[in-house]
């Protein structure tokens, strides 16, 4: 017997969308998200206040870099999820180019609404941009430049990319001074591309021109009382050892005695214990030794007795990092001093920043490292330029590791849309049309580097479009004078890895979400009713 | 949450090439706004008439200044826009120390020009980067303007001192707090090598009773403690001062412990040992020839017993208690002695002698212990300011602190430029003329910049009651023939030459405040969008 209820296969509150609903809804989100970012592209971008609420209600942030905005915004949408997600990835992938991703999968999206709405299927879409995003690499892969084999050259290409990335950031006005910064410290690394050996201290005060690159390496920490400021030859000692005493870790464990000149005697032998502890570790021919924990007193003072210098509670960052390039090793037993990896440094003296008082440890033996030091006049600049750095300094290290080159300024976008549309235009079938959605999507990148700086994206992307038919390969936009330009004359080289992976991403990411006929919503889990007090 | 109510505009819009920007539009003039708004706020406390403000904090607590940092620090302001201006107050603090209220009003002012050239249809980026170029035009004028100083000029440098005391609640003793300032500077720098002045070496100590006018350098160390004991020797010649880490109380180890009574015998044998043992101390502290103690606060247990303060009045110690762990180094260093961190060590070449160690009366029924004579001193000096009430006191520390930073200032970059408004008005017109030779944006934003800098001269006249208009024309046109320190005089009510006036500041001060503000209301012209985030 057939009932005449529906007959309903999820849960009670479980939501399912279907077919256009479901389609829809992935692509308003996907949208939204790519809007939000928009205005953040390009030279002239904008910038965004993100004023958290929750449990850091009020504070303020000021960003232009687009995984940190969508970091922050928190999304309920699964095709926004998706974005979001995506653009994360390409903030650990290459650093730079987050805004760029996101951007192109929103449009590639509402491209595919079009498309969807004259009834062609989202799989013929899918094959389009598969064939699309191949020519479009391929195109990628002919217009880059290598100039690795020529280290002059290649050093002007890292500072061009340097200048690129920034002037796109906070640091625009002093872009010239960051990317010499950004591409010294890069260089130091000789190509290992460990950014951990760079470190970034932000000190409020000054403005952005009073930072500076130390070829050594600060720690935000002062030494003892009566103990050396300065030392050459340093031979340090790093550890994470308890040094106010050795405490037996049992709950409960006390000593019991019958006389307070037995108390006496066990404060003695305490103090010994510490005494001991004390000479093991200056037999480790150290002249530095930096603690995790805090060092008390008495300890503190014979390490002054014994010439060492002290530092206690450094961070647990800090002392990793300087285990790293001191080339120690951090250690919590003192029993055999042969065994111990000491760190080494020319020099350890305390540097005046501002109003603090730094230690810094110069000619460490991992050359490599260095130290970044931002002023700026507020926190929310500070924070901001470390940021717009760590893209810089992501980009470079992708880029001394994979040294192709491409333009940028919208040139590569154009090409590769140029190529698209070629090959579309020799495409028999359904496919040519997704073909030529995708390079629209392409050709928008440009429009909103255009629209950002206030300038005619129409007149400006026509005449960009015409340059590149015309067989002019390295024209883009010179935002600086609102006009099209040689790249090539400007030096705005953007890194092939950013180019590819934006293309990559950002093509993967729309397929998924336009393979999409069906969101279900799990229905939430019970919990009982919140009885705490708020 | 998907917060971007624009979003479907946008898709509208997408066909044309033209673009509804209206959100973007809102949100920075919101912005504008309220950084406006927080200038107009302390535009009163401007220069030496202007005003104070009282300020009651949520707990009912009173702060009255002047000072443009603090005002904006207890404020407590919502907007992210208004928040980025009191960072901007603070981080002029931090590198000037002085100047706290003209950064922000000269922010304020710019936020406006910036508004009038954005009303006009001038994108936010140009108008940031020739805000840029003017700045750096700016600070050029200004070092041309300087003049410079040596630090044996202890006159200039009591004049600049004086010049920032001049606006504060303390104006009146600003010649007695001048030249304290000026010497608690130079008595710890060195001249020679030194460009940067660590503002540690210098305690300042806030003592209620007595009038500003009781405030003094002490050429030592100064404890607000009294002697502890219960009749502690008052005054000690010919001290031998030890500083200790370690407690003189009965032994406690690190780990617990129960001390097992189980007669009468018993428990005077543990009050027995605990006499002898404090004894034992007490007895290696007389040894060494020390006669003033200074203890380490603990926390651990007691710092010192009274038992232990019995004995050591017996031998005639002065025992000073309870000094914090953060004063131990400045202790340490002034003292030029080791601090003594077990019994062991407490030895007579640890110690450090002074002339005398006293205890004296400050205004009404306060007493300190003044430490003199310390042979070996180390860079080191304190000041001993009073006040009648809490808040006065409050002020005064505050405006003696813009006072030494002033100085320190001119220890960092040795040039001084005139005050009274002359810097701005000289800058204001500079800039015009050089805006005349660019073309395109550039200029016509070097142009509203210049006049936005004027609001400083036209404050000045205003908080003064002057007749802001006349004044600041006369001032333009002074400046205009040449007479690069013709100033407001605020106390003839009059435009002369500052430089007679003796009213003169530090170029770091002036410059840091144009680099500041311009910097941050760049940032601010750059902001589109306000986000809220679930964190």
């Amino acid at each position: 017997m057939v009932s005449l209820n529906p007959v309903r296969i999820l849960r009670n509150e479980a939501e399912e969308e279907r077919a256009e609903t479901a389609r829809l809804s992935s692509f308003v989100g996907a949208i939204a998200v790519g809007d939000l970012v928009k205005s953040t592209l390009g030279p002239k971008g904008m910038d965004k206040i993100l004023v958290a609420h929750g449990r850091s209600a009020g504070q303020v942030e000021i960003t232009n870099d687009g995984a940190t905005i969508l970091k922050a915004i928190g999304v309920d949408n699964p095709a926004a999820k998706i974005l979001v997600d995506m653009s994360r990835v390409q903030d650990d992938e290459v650093g730079d180019g987050t805004t760029s991703v996101t951007v192109l999968a929103a449009e590639l999206l509402r491209e595919a609404e079009k498309l969807i709405e004259q009834k062609i299927h989202p799989q013929i879409i899918i094959a389009g941009w598969r064939r699309a995003t191949q020519i479009a690499l391929a195109s990628l892969e002919k217009a880059s430049v290598d100039n690795s084999g020529d280290p002059e050259k290649f050093h002007e290409d890292l500072l061009n990319i340097a200048r690129t990335t920034l002037s796109s950031k906070i640091l625009s006005q002093n872009k010239e001074y960051f990317a010499n910064l950004a591409v010294e410290a890069v260089v130091r690394l000789k190509g290992s591309g460990d950014l951990s050996a760079i470190q970034v201290i932000k000190k409020l005060g000054g403005c952005m021109e009073d930072s500076f690159l130390d070829d050594g390496f600060l720690l935000d920490k002062k030494p003892g009382l009566h103990q050396p400021k300065r030392i050459e030859k340093a031979r340090i000692l790093i550890a994470n050892t308890p040094m106010d005493t050795d405490k037996i870790k049992v709950f409960g464990s006390r000593v019991r005695v019958d006389a307070v000149s037995k108390i006496a005697e066990l404060e003695l032998a305490e103090k010994e214990k510490m005494k001991d502890k004390v000479n093991k570790i200056v037999n480790h021919n150290i002249n530095v030794f930096i603690n995790r924990q805090l060092i008390y007193n008495y300890p503190e003072q014979l390490f002054a007795d014994a010439g060492v210098m002290a530092i206690e509670h450094a961070d647990f960052a800090g002392i990793e990092r300087l285990a790293l390039v001191t080339g120690g090793e951090i250690v919590s037993t003192f029993d055999h001093p042969e065994m111990v990896k000491l760190g080494h440094c020319d020099l350890v003296e305390e540097v005046m920043i501002g109003e603090d008082t730094l230690l810094r440890f110069g000619g460490v033996p991992l050359g490599e490292a260095c130290t970044v030091v931002i002023r700026g006049a507020t926190q929310q600049i500070l924070d901001e330029a470390e940021r717009s750095l760590h893209d810089a300094l992501c980009v470079l290290a992708a880029t001394v590791r994979e040294t192709r080159t491409v333009y940028g300024g919208g040139c590569s976008e154009m090409l590769m849309a140029n190529a698209i549309n070629d090959e579309a235009a020799r495409t028999p079938g359904k496919e040519a049309v997704a073909m030529e959605a995708f390079s629209r999507a392409l050709r928008q990148l440009p429009t909103a580097i255009a629209d950002n700086a206030g300038y005619d994206s129409a007149q400006l992307v026509s005449e960009l479009r015409a340059a590149h038919s015309k067989g002019d390969h390295t024209t883009g936009l010179d935002m600086e004078q609102g006009v099209v330009g040689c790249m090539k004359d400007l030096g705005i080289t953007e890194s092939f890895v950013v180019k590819r992976q934006v293309l990559l991403s950002a093509s993967e990411a729309a397929e998924m979400i336009l393979r999409v006929d069906n969101i279900i919503k799990a229905a939430p889990r019970r919990r009982g009713p919140d009885n705490r007090p708020c | 949450m998907v917060v971007n109510p624009a979003s479907g505009d946008t898709r509208k819009m997408q066909s044309g090439a033209f673009k509804d920007k209206s959100k973007p539009k809102d949100i920075r003039s919101s912005n504008i706004t309220a950084g406006k708004a927080v200038a107009d706020a302390i535009r009163t406390s401007l220069g030496p008439r202007g005003m104070d403000k009282m300020i009651q904090s949520a707990n009912g607590d009173v702060t009255i200044t002047n000072d443009g940092a603090t005002i904006l620090k207890q404020m407590n302001v919502m907007h992210p826009a208004a928040k980025m201006l009191v960072e901007l107050s603070r981080s002029q603090d931090i590198e000037a120390g002085d100047g706290t209220t003209s950064v922000v009003v000269i922010a304020g002012s710019l936020l406006e020009a910036a508004e009038k050239l954005l009303a006009r249809g001038i994108h936010p980026s140009a108008i940031s980067d020739a805000f840029q170029i003017a700045a750096n035009k700016s600070v050029e004028i200004l070092t041309k303007m300087s003049r410079r100083i040596e630090l044996n000029d202890r006159e200039s440098l009591v004049q600049s001192a004086s010049t920032s005391l001049n606006s504060k609640v303390v104006s009146q003793h600003s010649s007695q707090l001048a030249p304290l300032a000026v010497d608690a500077i130079l008595k710890v720098t060195d001249p020679a090598k030194d460009d940067n002045v660590d503002l540690k070496d210098i305690k300042v100590i806030c003592q209620l009773g007595g009038t500003v006018d009781d405030t003094e350098l002490v050429d030592g160390l100064v404890f607000t403690q009294r002697p502890a004991g219960a009749n502690p020797p008052r005054k000690v010649e010919k001290a031998k001062i030890g500083l200790i880490q370690f407690c003189i109380s009965p032994p406690k180890t690190d780990m617990d412990h129960n001390v097992i009574v189980s007669d009468y015998a018993a428990m005077d044998r543990v009050l027995k040992e605990e006499r002898a043992y404090i004894l034992n101390i007490v007895k290696q502290i007389k040894k060494a020839g020390c006669n003033v103690l200074l203890i380490q606060k603990s926390i651990l247990r007691d710092a010192v017993s009274d038992l232990a303060l019995h004995f050591l009045d017996k031998i005639k110690v002065m025992v000073i208690k309870d000094v914090e762990r953060e004063d131990i180094e400045f202790v340490s260093k002034t003292l030029n002695c080791r601090p003594i961190a077990s019994l062991d060590h407490f030895t007579a070449e640890n110690l450090a002698s002074a002339d005398l160690v006293e205890e004296v009366s400050t205004g009404g029924t306060n007493k300190v212990v003044k430490v003199t004579g310390i042979q070996n001193q180390g860079k080191t000096v304190t000041v001993l300011v009073q006040g009648s009430n809490k808040l006065v006191l409050a002020e005064a520390e505050r405006s003696l602190h813009d006072a030494l930073c002033v100085i320190r200032c001119l220890v960092r970059n040795r040039a001084l430029i005139a005050g009274g408004g002359a810097p701005e008005t000289e800058v204001s017109l500079r800039l015009a003329q050089y805006a005349q030779t660019l073309t395109g944006v550039d200029s016509y934003c070097l142009r509203a910049y210049a006049d936005a800098l004027e609001v400083i001269p036209l404050t000045l006249a205003e908080n003064a009651g002057l007749n802001s208009i006349a004044t600041v024309t006369e001032l333009r046109n002074r400046h205009a023939q040449g007479e690069q320190t013709a100033g407001i005089n605020v106390r003839k009510g009059a435009v002369t030459n500052i430089l007679e006036e003796e009213v003169v500041q530090p170029l770091l001060v002036s410059t840091s405040a144009i680099n500041l503000a311009t910097e941050t209301v760049r940032s601010i012209l750059k902001i589109d969008d306000i986000v809220n985030t679930m964190q």
